[in-house]
């Protein structure tokens, strides 16, 4: 089973992992020392590897790690990594932190362009965009910002923006158990644009439908309708 | 935490690596760049994907599941395409495009994609270079202008010094009477991470020649430029 779908199982049983998923080893790691993270005391650990293999790698491109710019790059750039990964830490009871109110209200609510950044898993290169969001309330609303805060917890990972599209929905559909819930993602791949096949306007649109989103053809469509500029 | 040092006792032409300690005192090989592309670029790759292959444990991802299982090998050869630009010299990018012309009004290649990676986060900034020189009897082939955008772009930089090379390469090649080079770009290390600031755009400014002492040029440039 996905590590990070046990994360989030025993989150709702309110029970919080006290480390994070073992990693595994891998290949071909000479001189390298894999530590297992945890989630307090290895916090510097776990920087100074990855800074340690960044030190590697601005060697191995050619460049000379130790000319002023770059002295401090290996931290800084192990530290930015580590935010652009943070949702790995986070689980969705966390974030939701009881944000969740009886509304006798039963009307679609929709947050759209929601900015989103994530990592693609295939090149760990950014892809970034708009999240939209629209659920039917089946008696029970959410904070509006915990919607814009589940896009932060999930986009914070390496990720597919198909895979973050459904992850965002399930997501909801757990909180609130809405009637149905829209998600449509629209972002541009750096991977497309500053590699491969260099297209630099193309965009990448993704939707998750479920529920009444899904069977109602009508519903889909408001919401469509709605988030469209 | 610093690195040790060694002094290298070869010239830059003949040293071909010298020893340097990593923050755990462990030795790393240093290569000329120009060397280790030519002959090593299998091992290059290898040795790179290996440390992100350690990045992406130390993350705590599963680096065997399918979707990260080649991951290491993708990033290594993308990290080597945004930093291509150091195996690049002057000379190849710009060839023999050079042509005498009896021209002196300016010539201006606006809204060239640029696409860098900052030298302080590894992350990449990205925007648009519009170049413009005066000619002093020679005009240089226009993709050139953007071949040396790109050559210059595709390293680790800072916006401000990419600004200058770019403008520097001009003068170089051309010796015109006059070179402005404008940069504008977002910063993904400020909109991603740190101070998040979405829309934010940094512009940087190179004036060379006759666009520096005489402000009527400077402002034709920068109309020019911002007309659509």
């Amino acid at each position: 089973m996905n590590s990070f779908k046990l994360v989030d199982k025993l989150s709702r049983l309110s029970m919080k992992p006290d480390s994070l998923p073992q990693i595994s080893e891998g290949d071909n790691l000479k001189n390298q020392s894999i530590t297992t993270p945890c989630k307090d005391n290895s916090e510097e650990t776990i920087s100074s590897n990855i800074a340690n293999s960044y030190l590697n790698i601005l060697t191995l491109i050619g460049e000379n790690p130790s000319r002023q710019g770059l002295e401090k790059t290996p931290m800084r750039a192990a530290q930015a990594l580590l935010h652009f990964t943070k949702g790995y830490q986070e689980n969705i009871s966390e974030i939701v932190e009881g944000a969740i109110f009886c509304e006798d209200v039963d009307d679609m609510v929709i947050v759209k362009d929601i900015e989103m950044f994530s990592l693609c898993e295939h090149h760990m290169v950014p892809f970034f965009g708009k999240v939209s969001i629209g659920y039917l309330p089946n008696k029970k609303v959410i904070g509006l910002s915990k919607l814009a805060r589940l896009v932060e917890m999930y986009s914070r990972r390496l990720q597919i923006q198909e895979r973050l599209t459904v992850e965002i929905a399930n997501a909801i559909m757990e909180a609130i158990e809405p009637r149905g819930v829209g998600v449509v993602i629209d972002a541009t791949h750096m991977c497309m644009v500053m590699r491969g096949v260099e297209k630099l306007n193309s965009k990448t649109i993704t939707s998750a439908m479920l529920g009444e989103f899904r069977n109602d053809p009508k519903t889909r469509q408001e919401f469509l309708s709605l988030i469209k500029n | 935490m610093e690195t040790k040092k060694i002094k290298c006792d070869k010239t830059k032409e003949n040293c071909n690596g010298h020893l340097q300690l990593d923050f755990n005192g462990n030795e790393l090989k240093i290569f000329n760049g120009k060397e280790i592309s030519e002959n090593n670029k299998e091992l290059q790759t290898k040795e790179i994907s290996s440390a992100y292959l350690n990045i992406i444990n130390s993350i705590g991802e599963d680096s065997s599941r399918q979707g990260l299982l080649k991951t290491p090998e993708r990033a290594a050869k993308a990290i080597l395409h945004f930093t291509k630009g150091y195996n690049e010299t002057l000379q190849e990018v710009v060839k023999d495009a050079i042509f005498d012309e009896n021209t002196d009004e300016l010539v201006l290649v606006k809204d060239i994609e640029m696409f860098s990676l900052c030298e302080h986060h590894l992350v990449p900034f990205m925007g648009k270079v519009s170049v413009g020189y005066l000619p002093n009897k020679k005009v240089l082939g226009l993709s050139k202008i953007a071949r040396i955008v790109e050559m210059y772009s595709r390293r680790l930089q800072v916006q401000e010094r990419l600004t200058n090379q770019i403008a520097d390469a001009l003068q170089e090649i051309l010796n015109p009477r006059g070179v402005a080079v404008i940069v504008e770009a977002t910063h993904m290390c400020m909109v991603m991470r740190g101070v998040e600031k979405f829309n934010s755009k940094t512009v940087s400014s190179s004036m060379r020649g006759e666009f520096r002492t005489n402000p009527k040029t400077r402002e034709e440039f920068f109309h020019l430029v911002k007309s659509n």
